[in-house]
């Protein structure tokens, strides 16, 4: 009698134990997509400054330009899904990176004070947005790996915890910035 | 960087005249040494004579053992210093300068105990606490600041007595070119190694470290443990390069490496089992050997600022 009760309570408790541990998990991964976000608005906050600084000494990359700004609307107005989210964030660090790899055209605007300073400004929060995707894709490794692995699997079938989706790079945007295709005026 | 080569040309224009003065010193030193051990001897056969002779207690033999090799060691130390301080001044300074004409030697400095701890990268507060050689100066960039250090930690139960090394080696402090406000420890992995995925589970239960941080280079991962306060904080700061470099550094050095990053600082931490700096006593000082070793360690420390890229400063910390 005793026994049975001491193992029902034994079973209980681990059920608890790794319901817990699943939901923590769970919770992480929210908790580290915050944080892309508020580094994505850093960098959002920043582009108005850079596209005014830039836009004098590049003339020939004006069509760029607007589709940052256009992408930066979209992005500040609030109404994406994460996904579109995700999306917009992959589609303005290629437009940025073109952007980067034109000011080599301009030694004006490489020797010019605020560009420099909004360069070293840009470059931390892009590596903190970097440092951000990384954490998130190590919380969702850590929550796929508790959803599929015995014996949390168990408890995440009962409450249909599914598996979530890293941080990639679709194909289009592997491929390397073609400079010329860019900047076609 | 200097090369090998312009060391041994700095090592034949300028320090052999030095070294042959030296090497005068360090015999007469060796023949004093010599002289303090035929007195222990003559003690410690004086004290069995008289025990056996006297039918007196044996513990006076013990007593006599003991109270013998404490005058040695004083008396050695007392021999000894004016070589090495000689030796620190005229040889390792030379070459410190050599290295790079801003850094400033200290020989008898260290880096204080309180930024020891302050970097937490060992968790045992030391009791026993000495280092020397102590070089500052900045490398483009970056300020530095490395010593020697010996940090032991003395435990007492009743009359026991045991001393462990809390760490013995070289203790490297840099300003890192990134600002950040967590705190990320880089610790070798000795769990992992061991015992794979279950090691790692240990790891993450860790009660007095920080939280852990699994983070994305696999060999960087089987090489080292990573606690920090903010997991995404932590990744800024150990970039994919940064992660890359630490890696070569450890396998460069082939050496136990710690590292932790606080306060925008970067703190490095390379155990030695041997003394690092130190004049030789029982053999010639006067080859290239040891020339080259004091060279490659200071180099090495020197180095780190090179090695962990702090030169790049292409953020907001300039």
């Amino acid at each position: 009698m005793w026994i049975a009760i001491i193992a029902a309570v034994v079973v209980i408790v681990i059920i608890v134990l790794l319901y817990n541990t699943l939901v923590g998990k769970k919770n992480q991964v929210i908790n580290v997509f915050g944080t892309i976000d508020a580094m994505l608005k850093k960098r959002y906050d920043l582009l108005p400054k850079l596209i005014s600084t830039v836009k004098t000494y590049m003339q020939h990359e004006r069509a760029l330009l607007e589709e940052i700004t256009e992408m930066r609307a979209k992005a500040v107005s609030g109404r994406l899904s994460d996904d579109e989210k995700v999306d917009l964030d992959n589609k303005v660090t290629k437009a940025l990176g073109g952007i980067m790899v034109a000011v080599e055209n301009y030694p004006d605007l490489k020797a010019n004070q605020n560009f420099l300073q909004l360069q070293s400004t840009m470059n931390e929060v892009e590596e903190q947005i970097s440092a951000a995707r990384r954490a998130y894709n190590a919380a969702v490794t850590d929550y796929n790996n508790a959803v599929e692995m015995f014996p949390t699997n168990i408890v995440a079938s009962i409450i249909s915890y599914k598996m979530k989706k890293v941080f990639e790079i679709s194909e289009e945007q592997r491929q390397d910035i073609d400079t010329d295709k860019l900047f076609k005026a | 960087m200097k090369t090998l080569s312009e060391l041994k040309q700095f090592y034949q224009a300028q320090l052999l005249a030095d070294l042959k003065a030296l090497e005068h010193k360090r015999r007469k030193v060796l023949r004093k040494r010599m002289y303090v051990n035929t007195v222990i001897l003559c003690i410690v056969a004086a004290a069995v004579f008289v025990t056996i002779n006297f039918r007196m207690h044996p513990h006076i033999i013990f007593i006599s053992i003991v109270l013998s090799v404490i005058l040695a060691v004083g008396a050695y130390r007392l021999i000894g210093k004016d070589y090495i301080a000689e030796f620190k001044i005229l040889i390792i300074d030379r070459i410190v300068h050599f290295i790079d004409e801003n850094l400033t030697y200290d020989r008898s400095g260290c880096i204080p105990k309180s930024t020891f701890v302050l970097s937490q990268i060992f968790k045992t507060k030391p009791n026993r606490y000495k280092g020397d050689d102590l070089v500052s100066g900045k490398i483009g960039q970056t300020k530095i600041c490395f010593s020697e250090l010996n940090a032991e930690y003395e435990s007492r139960s009743g009359k026991n007595r045991s001393v462990r090394t809390v760490f013995k080696g070289l203790f490297f402090i840099g300003d890192f070119n990134k600002n950040f406000s967590c705190r990320t420890v880089v610790l070798p992995d000795t769990a992992e190694k061991l015992f794979g995925r279950i090691g790692q589970k240990l790891q993450s239960m860790n009660l007095v470290r920080d939280d852990l941080i699994k983070l994305d280079d696999p060999e960087f991962e089987k090489l080292f443990v990573v606690y920090g306060s903010d997991q995404v904080g932590a990744r800024y700061v150990l970039s994919t390069s940064l992660m890359k470099r630490i890696v070569d550094f450890n396998n460069k050095t082939n050496r136990d490496i710690h590292l932790s990053f606080i306060g925008s600082m970067v703190f490095v931490a390379v155990s030695y089992k041997r003394n690092l700096f130190e004049p030789r006593i029982f053999q010639t000082l006067l080859d290239f050997e040891p020339v080259r070793e004091y060279f490659e360690d200071l180099q090495l420390a020197v180095g780190i600022v090179d090695d962990l890229n702090l030169n790049t400063r292409i953020w907001t910390k300039k």
